[in-house]
């Protein structure tokens, strides 16, 4: 019983901690609010997961700009996690930040953020991956779409400068429910269709190396003339490369072989001439767009919204060839 | 010791014997027969709580923004479903058992859970989770007992086997509360205070409580220690095993179920990989706490103060921007650590124990 009655006391004593600090914050808490509005603003970046580069770049980039504003950074790592994701960035909202901007691990867990961001006048800017369906303020997205036109459009131009007459291209996208990522084989669909090709093969590689190195490999036996390959990802267009090699033929020379993203590997494998070209989206001009944005949304002005409907603005990404590769690292 | 004995609740009317060996035993420890309490027997059951004052006291020093409402708020929110499954998983470890399975039962049970809200809401949506939970702690409790699976083998398989089906459920997208049920009351649910006090960690201190009453005031929940302590004078004097493990997986079951309802109410999603590794981070906070692997060991009060001590940690190390590899092996080191401390005390303590004991030992009417 003794002991029992340590529990309850411990319970009894953190209520009673707690009923202290909540009289003792609560007017401060709202004056610390009016204070940095007047002051210097607070931006909170909630990212996805340090460990990878693409997420360093893009901390990078918001940091500078809002260090150039003059205003305060604080930084959370969710560290690939949807608890701690949810956890941080509430706590960043409690810390009194004046715009959350967030690339969001799971988004469908923005839900419970922006609904008490909404509850504290905080907007939302999303980094990236997805909305999850939450009304946030805007999301800012590479141009996928125009990627793949680049995509197409320099694959037909190498096509051409080979002499192949083959009209035959192979398209690899990423899982279905990545939204985003499947604009870049839609953009690149419509503009090989446009340049008179034919896509024989459409699959979904799921983002994964191995099933895109299986996908490009039946996609030849198929149609041993295949004059080119787009991959939704740098990984699957290494894999797919891979695969063009293994059958014997030149993946740049005899199949245009071009990836999205810019990743290490593929700048490697072009600079070696084992892949013709990639598109880099560009992480860290993303991270200062977000903070274009809310700086804008602060001040309650209008954003300039690429597709007003989804709230979206894209930014910009660029064709990797031989030729610029150097420049790319 | 008689059941009458430990429901009179008058404490003066018993021998001083009898204090300290129900004292023990709700705690799970070994019976003591001392009257009085020697250091190591003080480092069983507060030294966890110690550490936590000792870390609070440095984080509040050194971080001014630790001891900021919103903040404490948020690391008892955040404790709850860890904490809820540690006091179960404690019993399992005073019992002799444990439960590997834990995380797939989360990531299970929230997927269920979500999918009840969407076909009947908030109220389906709670009975899907105790119900599912309870249903996932029969399972294991069924091929522990009456099929005989070692345990460490059953929950070992069944963690896949949950996490399989929970993958399963969420093949074309992952299971969600819509941003359009925001004023629901399950939406809500994570996040209600009273008193200022958050209802997660309300509901941990009342699981907390209600295992700490059971283990102690119910004969099923001495019959659990009982077993764990001592699996052949238990069977000696007639408690079921089967009985007892079946009742131990069970409560694990139930453990989840409520532990998801304070998580799923704040996160809004799962899908099969939700909260990997759950099940390692469950059974560190008890081990921190103090239960031993070995079995028949574990003390609600030490979890309770384990996981609170974890919680503040890792606000400390996410406050001051430490990264995730840093994060992981400052917890490595703080179990290893205090598992060592209690090794050394175990090897060397004896002689002073011995020395510091024997007087009471005569003094004790036993």
């Amino acid at each position: 019983m003794k002991r029992f009655k340590h529990l309850a006391l411990a319970a009894a004593s953190l209520t009673l901690a707690l009923s202290a600090c909540s009289s003792s914050t609560d007017d401060s808490g709202d004056g610390g609010k009016d204070k940095s509005s007047e002051d210097k603003l607070v931006v909170g970046f909630s990212v996805y997961d340090m460990q990878y580069e693409f997420f360093q770049k893009m901390a990078e980039g918001t940091q500078s700009a809002v260090e150039a504003k003059g205003w305060e950074f604080k930084l959370h790592d969710e560290k690939s996690d949807e608890n701690e994701m949810v956890t941080g960035a509430q706590a960043l909202l409690d810390q009194g930040v004046d715009v959350l901007i967030i690339s969001p691990f799971k988004p469908d867990a923005l839900g419970p953020i922006i609904a008490k961001a909404d509850q504290m006048d905080v907007p939302v800017i999303v980094d990236d991956i997805g909305g999850g369906g939450t009304p946030y303020d805007a999301i800012v997205i590479s141009d996928n779409e125009d990627g793949g036109v680049q995509a197409a459009e320099y694959m037909d131009a190498q096509i051409k400068a080979a002499g192949t007459t083959s009209k035959k291209v192979v398209s690899i996208t990423c899982e279905p429910s990545a939204v985003y990522a499947a604009r870049r084989n839609e953009g690149f669909r419509a503009k090989v269709e446009e340049l008179g090709y034919e896509v024989v093969t459409e699959l979904s590689g799921n983002s994964k190396a191995e099933e895109a190195y299986k996908i490009m490999k039946d996609a030849l036996a198929k149609d041993p003339d295949v004059a080119g390959v787009f991959a939704c990802n740098d990984p699957m267009a290494v894999a797919a490369s891979n695969a063009i090699a293994d059958a014997g033929k030149d993946p740049v020379k005899d199949i245009v072989t071009v990836g999205f993203n810019g990743d290490e590997e593929a700048l490697t494998a072009i600079e070696k001439g084992q892949l013709s070209a990639t598109i880099a989206q560009d992480p860290s001009a993303m991270g200062e767009l977000t903070v274009e944005l809310a700086a804008t949304a602060v001040e309650g002005g209008d954003l300039p919204f690429d597709n007003a409907e989804d709230r979206e603005v894209y930014q910009d990404v660029t064709l990797i060839t031989p030729e610029n590769v150097a420049d790319a690292r | 010791m008689t059941s009458t004995e430990l429901d009179d609740g008058k404490q003066g009317q018993r021998v001083t014997s009898t204090v300290t060996t129900t004292e023990a035993v709700a705690d799970g420890g070994r019976p003591r027969r001392t009257g009085g309490r020697d250091l190591g027997h003080l480092w069983d059951s507060w030294g966890m709580t110690a550490c936590l004052a000792v870390l609070v006291a440095f984080a509040a020093a050194t971080d001014p923004e630790f001891l900021q409402l919103a903040n404490i708020q948020s690391v008892l929110t955040e404790s709850a479903y860890l904490g809820i499954v540690a006091a179960a998983m404690t019993v399992a470890i005073v019992n002799g058992t444990f439960d590997l399975s834990v995380g797939g039962q989360l990531a299970l049970v929230s997927v269920v859970s979500l999918m009840g809200y969407e076909a009947g809401g908030t109220g389906l949506a709670v009975a899907a989770a105790l119900g599912c939970g309870l249903a996932c702690g029969l399972v294991n409790g069924t091929l522990v007992t009456l099929l005989r699976v070692p345990p460490f083998v059953a929950t070992l398989g069944m963690l896949f086997v949950f996490r399989g089906v929970a993958y399963i459920l969420t093949e074309d997208s992952p299971a969600v509360l819509p941003y359009t049920e925001i004023d629901s009351g399950f939406a809500q649910l994570g996040s209600m205070r009273i008193a200022e006090v958050p209802l997660p960690f309300l509901l941990m201190v009342g699981f907390f409580a209600a295992t700490y009453v059971f283990l102690r005031r119910t004969t099923a929940g001495r019959r659990v220690v009982a077993y764990g302590s001592s699996p052949e004078a238990a069977r000696f004097s007639g408690v079921s095993a089967t009985r007892v493990r079946f009742l131990v997986f069970g409560l694990l079951g139930l453990a989840v179920g409520i532990a998801v309802l304070t998580y799923i109410t704040r996160i809004w999603t799962a899908d099969g990989a939700t909260q990997d590794g759950f099940e390692l981070r469950v059974i560190t906070a008890a081990v921190l706490g103090g239960a031993s692997l070995q079995g028949g060991k574990g003390s609600l009060v030490g979890t309770f103060s384990a996981v609170l001590l974890v919680a503040v940690l890792n606000d400390l190390m996410v406050g001051q921007g430490v990264s995730a590899g840093v994060q992981q092996m400052v917890l490595g080191g703080v179990l290893i650590l205090a598992l060592g401390i209690d090794g050394v005390r175990t090897k060397y303590g004896h002689r002073f124990r011995a020395v510091l004991s024997r007087r009471r030992e005569v003094a004790a009417p036993s």
